[in-house]
């Protein structure tokens, strides 16, 4: 008996251990409880208090709970009478809880409601989520120089210090966004505008994930906001808006243009991009993929990430330069997106070659009869190592 | 050391662990199922502990004197149950599932009694345990079931007969209700059989009406507005529908977040969008998704709002109002009723193709009202 007794305790210490040490981890990310805005700050602020309210009681119930249990187990005595009604203790402890509740419920609500507002907003960000990658869409506002709408995906670039607005959407299914540092969650349905505000306090890269399950490659359906200063923030939506520079002449790149437009092109938009007869490519995403998009690679360069952000562009060295950036240089690393010598070949090969393989989607064309032969992410496209570097090269003007 | 609790859980602990290194060796390695079995068998090993860690079940239990236990109608309704099963796989899915849920509420119920008839000698406290267990489901579940039944009646008699009789009808039934009920509420000294027959009698009336009505079939105009498809059905021209009903709105989910609300007022059509502090020009909408805008008539003429749809096939109406042969299908737009001022209805559309596709801009207009569009982008 003492024997099983110390065992179970000494399990029960063990994964409080781990449970504390794993909270203590240092490159975490996502921690809520490290707010880098107004938004996720309010939400601190409310938070701690009431963790530390309901922390107390919980405690005191738990050992309230542990204490009735030894003291009364079972030692063979009778099972003592049972009585019903208690009037003073029963509204008492009816009494106590309501009124705690009311107090957390008169913060929390006010917090709610400053979370909703939408009155101030400064900048409006259009957020469309589906299997498994978010688009960003930038409506046309003048006053912060976006005169064309602006298409992008995986990293969400604001402005520093800015109240900003997401107007979320879905595709398909339900997806939730959540950046854990600027604020809390909230879903994108399908049919419906749900609105999010964020507000970064420094430059620098903020990641965050869906949390809300969607499928096959949920866990791999992450994102990154990235905030930069006012100045940084209107060359990166000059750059955005920066006409298409076709490939030179009999470059390499010049022939992964021609093999981007005979496989990729049906489902991935590049805005200028003409074909061989001088009109413009249009992307019919809507009768290939089963959400009806797939990303607008017209700046993929200047993203740091692909693939609803579960790879890097950037080699490790690379990206640890530009996340690791103090706040006054971040700016300019980030600007200076993806070149040669920093491109994680190695993962955008592996997508190119066969992507269903390195990232979970319903991609496999023998199983497509439920979604009427349209594909839940990128399918296996079969090229050829060479056309792989002829594409590699074309994919890096595309910035 | 190994007493009733203990060995229960211990054993639940030692068949969890068999099923998961079965699964593991052959079904699946490291899949969901693993892992919901590592999870059953952490939480049977806690439980294991805990039990021996208090004694917690472990006194043996008293011979009791179990001879005299009541009749049970379980057994018979589990075996009703199974045969829905069967039936279900042999005839329709819906007896299937029916026969499941019979099948669960029987056992369950079966499990309660059974328990509760070994809890103590005393027949009487067995009775009133099981019905602390089990009347706070059965009395709410009965009660759905007859309301379900009586509220299902009651609108069959309703779609039965004539508008104007229906108000009559349902008058003198709420009148007959409060009556009946205020006298209960006077009178509690009133016999219980008393009051039971004339709710049975009641609700008989009402399932009898019910089932006329059911005979019966819609009153006339109902009958031939669904004919006519009218609540599918949405015109861009004149109406030419007897059954126009300007009050269709649909936008009782939508009304809280659409894409955009366009407003119609002094000849002018602007858009307001949460998050945009002026009105709008133009609107992004998201592509190849279904996106709700409400039209709001501030005009004291009766208005419409047309969105179009773009070059053929670059777009659909995501509602599948537009019937084949429509002439505003063939222009490829779509479009709210027309309604008075004042009036406000939603609008759900899916653009398939961006904008830059498209041989002219997309755009929301009002006919009759010129010089005045809302761009959508797309995308
Ligand atoms: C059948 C449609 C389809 C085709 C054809 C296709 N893709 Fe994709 N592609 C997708 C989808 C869908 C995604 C998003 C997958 C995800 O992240 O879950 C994607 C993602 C990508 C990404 C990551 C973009 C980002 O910003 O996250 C790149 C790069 C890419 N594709 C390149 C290509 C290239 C190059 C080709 C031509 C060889 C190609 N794709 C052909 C559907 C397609
Ligand atoms: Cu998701």
């Amino acid at each position: 008996m003492m024997k099983s007794r110390r065992l179970a305790l000494r399990a029960l210490a063990a994964t409080g251990a781990a449970a504390f040490l794993g909270s203590c981890a240092t490159n975490a990310p996502q921690d809520t409880w490290q707010p880098k805005g107004p938004n996720a700050k309010m939400i601190d602020d409310l938070q701690q208090p009431v963790f530390a309210v309901a922390g107390i009681i919980g405690i005191i119930v738990a050992a309230a709970v542990g204490f009735a249990i030894w003291r009364y187990k079972d030692r063979g005595q009778p099972i003592p009478e049972q009585t019903h009604g208690k009037p003073a203790l029963e509204i008492t402890l009816t009494v106590i809880p309501a009124l705690i509740l009311a107090v957390v419920g008169v913060f929390t609500f006010r917090v709610i409601f400053d979370l909703a507002r939408t009155d101030d907003t400064q900048l409006v960000i259009n957020v469309t989520g589906q299997q498994w990658w978010w688009e960003y869409d930038y409506p046309v506002q003048n006053e912060w120089g976006i005169t064309q709408p602006i298409i992008s995906s995986g990293q969400l670039v604001m402005p520093v210090g800015t109240k900003v607005l997401l107007r979320e959407t879905s595709r398909d299914v339900i997806h939730s966004y959540w950046i854990p540092a600027l604020n809390g969650k909230r879903d994108a349905v399908p049919g419906r505008v749900h609105t999010l505000r964020l507000e970064a306090d420094a430059p620098g890269i903020y990641a965050g994930q869906c949390t809300e399950f969607c499928g096959l490659s949920h866990a791999n359906m992450r994102m990154e906001a990235v905030a930069l200063s006012n100045e940084d923030f209107a060359k990166w939506v000059a750059g955005q808006q920066a006409a298409y520079q076709p490939p030179a002449e009999g470059t390499l790149a010049k022939e992964g243009e021609s093999v981007f437009l005979n496989q990729c092109v049906r489902c991935h938009q590049v805005e200028g991009l003409k074909r061989a007869d001088g009109t413009l490519a249009i992307a019919a995403p809507d009768e290939n993929v089963w959400s009806g998009a797939a990303p607008n690679l017209t700046k993929l360069m200047s993203r740091n990430t692909f693939a609803g952000a579960m790879f890097n562009l950037l080699r490790d060295a690379c990206r640890d330069d530009v996340w690791r950036a103090d706040s006054a240089e971040f700016g300019a690393k980030y600007l200076a997106g993806v070149d040669e010598t920093c491109l994680n070949v190695n993962d955008l090969r592996a997508w190119l070659r066969n992507a269903p393989e390195v990232k979970p989607m319903y991609a496999n064309p023998a199983l497509l009869a439920d979604t009427n032969g349209k594909y839940r992410g990128m399918p296996n496209l079969g090229l050829s190592e060479s056309d792989i570097d002829k594409l590699v090269a074309y994919l890096l003007t595309l910035k | 050391m190994f007493k009733v609790g203990s060995k229960l859980f211990l054993g639940l602990s030692g068949f969890a662990s068999f099923n998961l290194v079965a699964y593991i060796i052959f079904v699946e390695r490291l899949a969901i199922g693993g892992v919901a079995l590592s999870m059953v068998l952490a939480a049977l090993v806690g439980l294991t502990a805990i039990v021996m860690l208090i004694n917690e079940g472990d006194s043996e239990s008293q011979p009791r004197d179990n001879a005299l236990t009541g009749a049970s109608l379980w057994p018979l309704m589990t075996v009703v149950g199974l045969m829905l099963l069967v039936l279900g796989l042999v005839v329709a899915q819906i007896y299937f599932v029916l026969g499941i849920v019979v099948v669960l509420a029987a056992l369950a119920e079966w499990l309660v009694q059974a328990w509760s008839e070994s809890a103590s000698d005393d027949p009487a406290h067995n009775e009133s345990a099981r019905q602390r267990l089990l009347h706070p489901i059965e009395f709410p579940v009965i009660a759905t079931l007859g309301l379900g039944v009586v509220i299902f009646s009651f609108s069959r008699v309703m779609l039965a007969i004539s508008k104007s009789a229906g108000a009559v009808v349902f008058m003198v039934v709420a009148s007959l209700v409060l009556l009946a009920g205020s006298w209960f509420a006077l009178r509690p000294a009133l016999k219980g059989a008393l009051v039971s027959a004339i709710c049975v009698v009641g609700a008989v009336g009402i399932v009898a009406g019910g089932i006329a009505g059911a005979g019966v079939g819609l009153r006339t105009d109902l009958a031939e507005a669904a004919e006519e498809g009218h609540y599918l059905h949405r015109e861009c021209g004149v109406e030419k529908s007897k059954y126009f009903d300007k009050k269709a709105m649909k936008t009782l989910s939508l009304r809280s977040n659409v894409t955009a609300i366009i407003e119609l007022r002094n000849g002018r059509l602007s858009a307001v969008m949460v998050g945009f502090g002026e009105p709008q020009q133009r609107v992004t909408a998201s592509r190849a998704n279904p996106v709700t805008f409400i039209f709001r008539n501030f005009d004291e003429a009766e208005r419409r709002m047309v969105a179009s749809l773009g070059s053929a096939m670059a777009a659909g109406a995501a509602a599948p109002e537009t019937t084949e042969g429509d002439s505003h299908a063939e222009k490829n737009e779509t479009c709210t009723q027309l309604i008075p001022q004042g009036a406000e209805q939603a609008l759900t559309v899916k653009y398939d193709k961006p904008s830059v596709a498209q041989d002219a801009p997309l755009t929301l207009t009002v006919p009759g009202v010129a010089g005045q569009a809302i761009e959508v982008f797309v995308p």
